[in-house]
């Protein structure tokens, strides 16, 4: 499982903050943001933070500025990071894009807010198609982390990160507000992941680069940038042999109780802990139900939702937007199971604060089960 | 008699690897030479890097032979910079190549913010008062009663506003060092514009604040004039409407 | 008088005219049967005597396919210009 290399301390921490504890452990000295609720926390634990570990941060002028100065700073090789909510999320649409072309690693963590755009300050996961899809100029791939748990808001930063180099690629960690505002116990740790190769691409000065050569980077590499690609489509196969290999070794995801179960929920971020809870109450009275929590939202675990479909189960998507996920979740099952949906219409209440509650889901499992 | 060398293309000049081909006395090659210039002047080819952004500046960096991000997305150069002088910690000389749409249309927050932050960095604006690239369209340096694709019956101010004049704009910014605008219509002015790219590279080696060359620079293609006569509508039609010269020169910023 | 040369590489050059323009003595002409591969009008250096090696036409030169030689009596040694490719 995870590769543990140094372990500090044990603190309370909200969901925010523990990605900056993440982020420095992995080695990021570089932070570009903005303010957005419901992630102000995370700029404001950089601000305080980097300054004194050698590092550097800048709050921009806007968004699109941030992504465009990780265009820059990833390309210098360093590791480098943003956090933003989906209106700040919105504005990074072509800089994601650009960093995908370039090929240039970085990681980027969205805070979910209701929708659409501004829609609330507090919570939602309405960006999941956003984030698992891209919304830049089309044609390119982010692999996608979802933290349910402040532990892992660390964990899956540090992660992005190894994974962003690896595939030289940006990596999204999609969180909510719930999760970037409550607060648990947090181990600060240094997790490992293993070697990774020199970043010789990255630009420094001519005069740092052993073979004299100047180093040069576009994110136009196939409209007129031919240096390391033969053609635009070597290139463009370049691009599709790297997600095919994101998408072969990186799909990550976690089950419970799904051996002997007739209803399988899907869940991820803080629906997913609501859908324990619940699964909890309903395995009391008896009823056979198990979750299937996607931890990589790209790469999606189609596999393991096909089992369970073959395994005659139906499924009870829970998620807070009108229904996204849901539709990844049908691709998988293929028509061989029914897929039903519990959405955010469901909240326990109508005002933005209103959230999808464990005795609600434990509803919609009773009706399935 | 012995014969030797005296002039070529500069040290740290290189062929553009771009299948994009220059138009002829398109002067994008002069802005990148009088660069190389500069910067073989400076003894700083192997600490700067060069970042330009969508148009035809952007194949300026194809020309260069120091690190290069080649064509940034539009209006962001000066942005993408920011992020690699920070990454970098001030080391590098870290030079914006923007075209005037790149610069102060879709890049005007940019530029101006960077300028807010007094972000050392040296912008370099070439001025063709058209987006080049895309086939002459308005740009925000076109001159009034100017003919561009988009302003068919010459630039209206009611309608099409008015030229922007940048390094006027960027004197009042507080972290602003060095502001000027040259041009390569002439020998002259070529020197003259050297002086000032050097100077401007000079306030970021002394890391005293953000410096702006504008270079006002001749597009034969879309102004549909041939070259020469394109250096008398510099001369003419331009240098009134832009004044070359210094706007700022600080020593220090406190 | 010190004398001077100019070379003008054909596969940079576009015949955009700057050279003959900049040419404070006259030194060099389109002649107009002259084409470069691309099909380009292509400058000819035809004045030996005249040409001072001033390099005016290289640096106003936007496509860098100039070079510039000056001829000095042997033994002087000159210093290599540094600004030479």
């Amino acid at each position: 499982m995870l590769r543990v290399a140094k372990m500090s301390q044990r603190i309370l921490a909200q969901g925010n903050t523990a990605i900056g504890y993440g982020a420095v452990n992995a080695g990021c000295l570089h932070f570009f943001g903005y303010p957005i609720t419901p992630q102000n926390e995370v700029i404001e634990w950089f601000a305080r933070e980097l300054p004194k570990r050698g590092g550097s941060f800048l709050q921009a002028q806007c968004e699109t500025a941030v992504i465009n100065m990780l265009l820059g700073a990833g390309s210098a090789g360093v590791r480098v990071m943003t956090s933003t909510s989906s209106p700040g999320w919105a504005l990074m649409q072509e800089g994601l894009s650009a960093l995908a072309n370039a090929e240039i690693p970085c990681v980027v963590v969205l805070v979910q807010r209701g929708g659409p755009v501004q829609g609330t300050t507090q919570h939602g996961q309405m960006d999941y198609l956003s984030a698992t899809r891209g919304g830049g100029g089309g044609g390119y791939r982010d692999i996608v982390l979802a933290p349910a748990s402040v532990q892992e808001c660390s964990d899956l930063v540090q992660l992005a990160f190894y994974l962003a180099d690896k595939y030289r690629n940006p990596v999204v960690v999609l969180s909510d507000g719930l999760l970037g505002q409550m607060m648990e116990p947090l181990e600060v740790r240094t997790l490992d992941f293993g070697p990774l190769p020199e970043k010789d691409w990255a630009l420094k000065g001519l005069a740092l680069h052993k073979d004299g050569k100047r180093r040069a980077l576009s994110c136009l590499a196939g409209f007129c940038f031919q240096e390391v690609y033969e053609s635009y489509l070597d290139f463009i196969q370049h691009l599709d042999e790297k997600y095919r290999q994101m998408a072969d070794s990186e799909v990550r995801y976690e089950t419970y109780q799904t051996d002997d179960a007739h209803l399988l929920v899907v869940a991820y971020g803080y629906a997913a802990r609501v859908s324990l809870e619940a699964i909890n109450m309903a395995r009391d009275e008896g009823l056979k139900v198990g979750l299937i929590r996607p931890i990589s939202l790209w790469p999606f675990p189609s596999e393991a939702i096909r089992q369970g479909a073959t395994r005659g189960g139906d499924f009870l998507v829970v998620e807070d937007s009108l229904g996204q996920l849901v539709e990844d979740v049908r691709l998988s099952v293929n028509g061989q199971a029914e897929v039903h949906l519990l959405n955010m219409l469901s909240r326990h209440m109508r005002t933005p604060a209103g959230m999808i509650l464990p005795d609600i889901v434990l509803e919609g499992i009773r009706k399935l089960a | 008699m012995e014969k030797i060398k005296v002039r070529g293309a500069p040290k740290s000049w290189q062929r553009s690897t771009s299948p994009l081909t220059i138009c002829p006395g398109c002067q994008h090659g002069v802005v990148a030479e009088l660069l190389c210039d500069a910067v073989d002047e400076l003894g700083i080819q192997g600490n700067t890097i060069v970042i330009s952004g969508i148009g035809c500046a952007g194949i300026d960096a194809f020309m260069v032979d120091m690190d290069a991000f080649i064509m940034c997305p539009h209006g962001r150069t000066c942005d993408v910079a920011t992020g690699i002088k920070r990454a970098l910690f001030g080391k590098p000389i870290v030079v914006a190549l923007q075209g005037d749409g790149d610069c102060i249309a879709i890049g005007a927050g940019s530029l101006i913010s960077a300028a807010l932050r007094g972000e050392k960095i040296t912008v370099i604006m070439a001025n063709n008062a058209n987006y080049g690239t895309t086939g002459g369209q308005l740009a925000p340096t076109t001159l009034l009663d100017q003919v561009t694709s988009t302003t068919p019956e010459g630039r209206d101010p009611g309608l099409a506003g008015y030229p922007a004049h940048v390094p006027e704009m960027l004197v009042p910014f507080r972290g602003v060092a060095y502001a000027a605008r040259g041009a390569v219509n002439t020998p002259a002015n070529y020197q003259r514009t050297k002086r000032y790219l050097k100077a401007a590279l000079q306030k970021q080696i002394d890391n005293i604040g953000l410096s702006f060359v504008e270079i006002l620079s001749a597009c034969p293609a879309n102004w549909h004039r041939t070259p020469v006569e394109c250096l008398k509508w510099i001369e003419e039609k331009m240098i009134p409407e832009y004044p070359l010269g210094e706007f700022k020169n600080a020593d220090r910023i406190d | 008088m010190t004398r001077g040369e100019i070379s003008i590489d054909e596969r940079y050059c576009l015949g955009c005219g700057y050279c003959v323009h900049f040419c404070a003595r006259g030194c060099i002409v389109i002649p107009g049967d002259r084409f470069t591969t691309m099909g380009y009008l292509l400058p000819v250096f035809i004045n030996l005597e005249r040409c001072n090696a001033c390099a005016v036409c290289a640096w106003m030169c936007p496509h860098q396919a100039i070079e510039v030689y000056k001829y000095v009596e042997s033994g002087q040694n000159e210093p290599e210009d540094i600004s030479s490719g």
